[in-house]
C-alpha cells in the first residue's frame, strides 16, 4: 500500500474515532502512532516517542496558552464584566434594544482581556441577563445577543485559536493579533446592528429603559478603568512590540490577579478554582495539541497534505472558489465539533492548498487573511445548532426561555456573521491594514 | 469545565475520591508553577525595561515548567472527564451503549499513556546520558522528567479508575449522570 493510500485510511479512521465518542486527542494519538508505525517502522516510532511528550509540553511558545487561560480565569473573577455591562447600559441603555447592544459592547470589552468565547459568554449571560429580563427583552433577542456576543471573546485579540493557528503555519502571532482587532470591532458593530434591526422590526424585542443621568454615565466609568488599564498594558504592549505575546499574558495574568483580588474579592476558593480552570482547560488544550503533533507527523510522513494541494494546484480551479469549499465544510463542521479541534485537523491538510494558490497576496499577508478568515468562520460554529456552545451556556442561564427560541434569536446575529465574513474575504485589507499600518 | 459537569462526575467511591483529590492536588501544583511563571515573567519584563536586567534565562524556565504543569494537569483532566469529545452522532444513544464506546476510547487513551510513560523513561535516560543542561544555568533537562513520570503513572491509574466504571456502566451495574462535557 503506498504512503498516500495509508494517509487517506488514517484520515478517514480519524474521523470515525471521533465520531464514536473517542476523545479528539486519542483518536489523533492513536491514529497518529500506528499510521507513523506503518510507514516509518516499529524503531523510528519507538524513538519518536522518546522525547516527542517532553518536547511538545517543553516549548517556550507553547507557554503562552496556560497563561493566557490563567489571565481569562482571572479575569472572570475580577468583577470587571459587572462594570463593563453597567457602564455600557449606562451611555447606551436608553436605545431602543440599548441593553442588549451594552451586553455585546460588554462582551467585546471583556473580549480584550479573555481568549475564551464560553467564558465571556457565561460571565456576562451572568450579569446581562437579569436586567434584560427585568426590562421586558424578548427571550429570543436576550440570549442570542448573549451567545453571538460571547463569540466575541474569541474574534477579539487575546484568541487562544489564533495562537494556535500561528503555530501550525509557523505564522507570527503578534501580526495575527494585530490583524484580528479590526474584524473584532466590525462583528461588533455588526452585532449591534442587528439589535438596532430587529427591535426596530419589533420594539417589544428591545425596549428603551429610562436614560441615565450625566453624572451616572461619568460614575459608570469608573469602574472599568482595570480593564482598560489591562487591554492597554497587555494588548498595546503585544501590538506595538514592546513585548512578546508570552510576556504580555504573564504580565495580563498578575494584573488580573491583582484586580480580582483588590475588586473582584477572589479569596482562597477562588484561587484555587481559577488554578483548576487553568488546569482543566490548558489539559485538554496540550493533549489535543500532543494528539495533533503525532497526528501530523504521520501526515507529513504520508505526503497527503502536499499531494493534495499539488492536486488543486492544477486542477484549475479558481482560488476563490476553493477557498469559499473550505469555507463551506467549516461552517458543517462547526456544527459538529469545537473551533480548536478543527484547526487542528484541517489546517495542516488546508493551509498547503492555499499557499499553493495566486490569491495576489504575500506568503506572509496570506497566512494572516487566511487564518483571520479561518477564525470568523470556525466561532460560527459556536452559535449554529445541533451543538452551538455558546447558545447551550446562556440558555442553561436563562430558564424560562425554550433552546429553539434562543436559536431563532441568534438568526439575525448569523446574518451579520454572513455580512463580516463576506467582507473579510472580499476585502483582506480589512485584517492587513492595522499589521501594514504598525509594522511598516 | 463547569461546576455541574465537575460534580457529576464525582466519584462516589474510596478509591475514586483518592484519585480525585490526589489527581486535583497534582492540577493546583501546576496552576501554582503557571502562576510563579506569570509572576517571573512580569519581573522579568519590567527588570528588562527598568534597569536593562531581564531574569537571566527567562524563557528557558518558562519553557521547562511550562512542561512541569501541563504533565500535572492531564490525570485531573481524566477524572473529570474533562477531555473533548464529539457527541453529535450518539447523543441519542442510551447510557449503557454509550458507556461501551466511552470505554473503548478509554481503553485506547490507556494504551497510549502506557506507551508514552515506558518511551518517556527511555526518553529520560536519554536526556541524562546526553548531559543536556538548559542554557544559562547548571540545571540537567532530564531533572524534571522524574516527575513528570510520576504524573503519567497518575495518568495511568486515573484512566484505569475511569475505565473500570465506564465497563461498570457498560454492563449497567451502576447509572452515572451524563458526563463528558464538551469543550469550545
Amino acid at each position: 500500500m503506498s504512503d498516500l493510500a495509508i494517509g487517506a485510511i488514517g484520515f478517514g479512521v480519524l474521523i470515525v474515532l471521533i465520531a464514536i465518542r473517542v476523545p479528539i486527542g486519542v483518536s489523533m494519538l492513536a491514529v497518529g502512532t500506528v499510521g507513523y508505525m506503518s510507514i516509518a517502522g516499529t524503531s523510528s516510532l519507538l524513538s519518536y516517542l522518546k522525547t516527542e511528550m517532553y518536547w511538545r509540553f517543553t516549548t517556550s511558545d507553547l507557554s503562552v496558552i496556560p497563561l493566557f487561560l490563567m489571565m481569562g480565569h482571572f479575569a472572570a473573577r475580577a468583577g470587571i464584566t459587572t462594570a463593563l455591562f453597567r457602564a455600557a447600559a449606562a451611555w447606551i441603555g436608553h436605545f431602543r434594544g440599548g441593553l442588549a447592544m451594552a451586553a455585546v459592547g460588554g462582551c467585546a470589552a471583556f473580549g480584550t482581556v479573555s481568549g475564551s468565547s464560553l467564558a465571556t459568554a457565561a460571565m456576562m449571560g451572568q450579569v446581562a441577563l437579569p436586567e434584560l429580563r427585568r426590562y421586558k427583552y424578548s427571550g429570543a433577542l436576550a440570549t442570542g445577543a448573549l451567545a453571538a456576543g460571547g463569540t466575541l471573546g474569541i474574534l477579539i485579540p487575546p484568541s487562544i485559536v489564533l495562537i494556535i493557528y500561528a503555530i501550525l503555519v509557523e505564522g507570527n502571532i503578534v501580526h495575527l493579533f494585530q490583524a484580528g482587532f479590526l474584524p473584532g470591532v466590525l462583528a461588533t458593530m455588526g452585532y449591534i446592528a442587528a439589535i438596532a434591526i430587529v427591535s426596530r422590526i419589533n420594539p417589544q424585542a428591545g425596549p428603551a429603559r429610562p436614560r441615565a443621568d450625566r453624572a451616572e454615565r461619568w460614575a459608570s466609568l469608573r469602574d472599568v478603568w482595570s480593564v482598560l488599564l489591562i487591554f492597554l498594558v497587555v494588548m498595546g504592549g503585544i501590538y506595538s512590540g514592546i513585548f512578546t505575546p508570552t510576556e504580555g499574558a504573564g504580565v495580563g495574568a498578575v494584573a488580573t490577579f491583582l484586580v480580582a483580588v483588590i475588586y473582584g474579592g477572589m479569596r482562597l476558593k477562588g484561587l484555587l478554582d481559577a488554578l483548576i480552570e487553568t488546569a482543566s482547560t490548558s489539559g485538554l488544550i496540550f493533549l489535543i495539541l500532543l494528539g495533533a503533533d503525532v497526528f501530523n507527523a504521520f501526515l507529513g510522513f504520508s505526503r497527503l497534505p502536499m499531494w493534495t494541494a499539488e492536486q488543486f494546484q492544477h486542477a484549475g480551479l479558481s482560488p476563490f472558489v476553493v477557498l469559499l469549499g473550505m469555507i463551506a465544510l467549516y461552517l458543517v463542521l462547526g456544527c459538529l465539533m469545537d473551533s480548536l479541534s478543527m484547526i487542528l485537523i484541517t489546517i495542516p491538510i488546508f493551509w498547503p492548498i492555499i499557499a499553493a494558490l495566486d490569491f495576489g497576496l504575500s506568503p506572509d499577508e496570506l497566512k494572516i487573511w487566511f487564518g483571520i478568515i479561518t477564525l470568523s468562520v470556525v466561532e460560527i460554529g459556536l452559535i449554529t445548532p445541533p451543538v452551538g456552545l455558546n447558545v447551550f451556556v446562556i440558555n442553561s442561564l436563562a430558564k424560562d426561555v425554550p433552546m429553539a427560541e434562543t436559536f431563532r434569536g441568534v438568526v439575525p446575529f448569523l446574518m451579520s456573521d454572513a455580512v463580516r465574513v463576506s467582507l473579510i474575504v472580499a476585502f483582506p485589507v480589512v485584517s492587513l491594514i492595522l499589521p501594514r499600518l504598525i509594522n511598516a | 469545565m463547569t461546576d455541574q459537569a465537575a460534580e457529576d462526575a464525582r466519584p462516589a467511591d474510596a478509591v475514586g475520591r483518592a484519585l480525585l483529590q490526589t489527581t486535583r492536588a497534582l492540577a493546583v501544583v501546576g496552576g501554582l508553577i503557571c502562576g510563579l511563571l506569570a509572576l517571573m515573567v512580569t519581573v522579568s519584563v519590567s527588570g528588562r525595561y527598568l534597569f536593562s536586567a531581564p531574569i537571566r534565562g527567562d524563557y528557558d524556565l518558562l519553557a521547562i515548567f511550562t512542561g512541569v504543569a501541563i504533565f500535572t494537569f492531564l490525570p485531573y483532566c481524566q477524572m473529570v472527564r474533562g477531555n473533548v469529545i464529539v457527541d453529535f452522532f450518539t447523543s441519542n444513544m442510551a447510557p449503557s451503549k454509550k458507556a461501551v464506546l466511552d470505554a473503548f476510547g478509554t481503553l485506547l487513551y490507556l494504551i497510549i499513556a502506557i506507551v508514552f510513560t515506558w518511551r518517556l523513561y527511555h526518553g529520560m535516560l536519554q536526556l541524562r546520558d546526553s548531559g543536556e543542561v538548559i542554557a544559562s544555568y547548571d540545571f540537567y533537562r532530564w531533572w524534571t522528567v522524574p516527575f513528570n513520570l510520576l504524573c503519567m503513572i497518575v495518568l495511568i491509574l486515573a484512566i484505569l479508575y475511569t475505565l473500570v466504571r465506564d465497563i461498570a456502566v457498560a454492563r449497567q451495574r451502576i447509572r452515572l449522570a451524563e458526563g463528558g462535557p464538551e469543550k469550545g
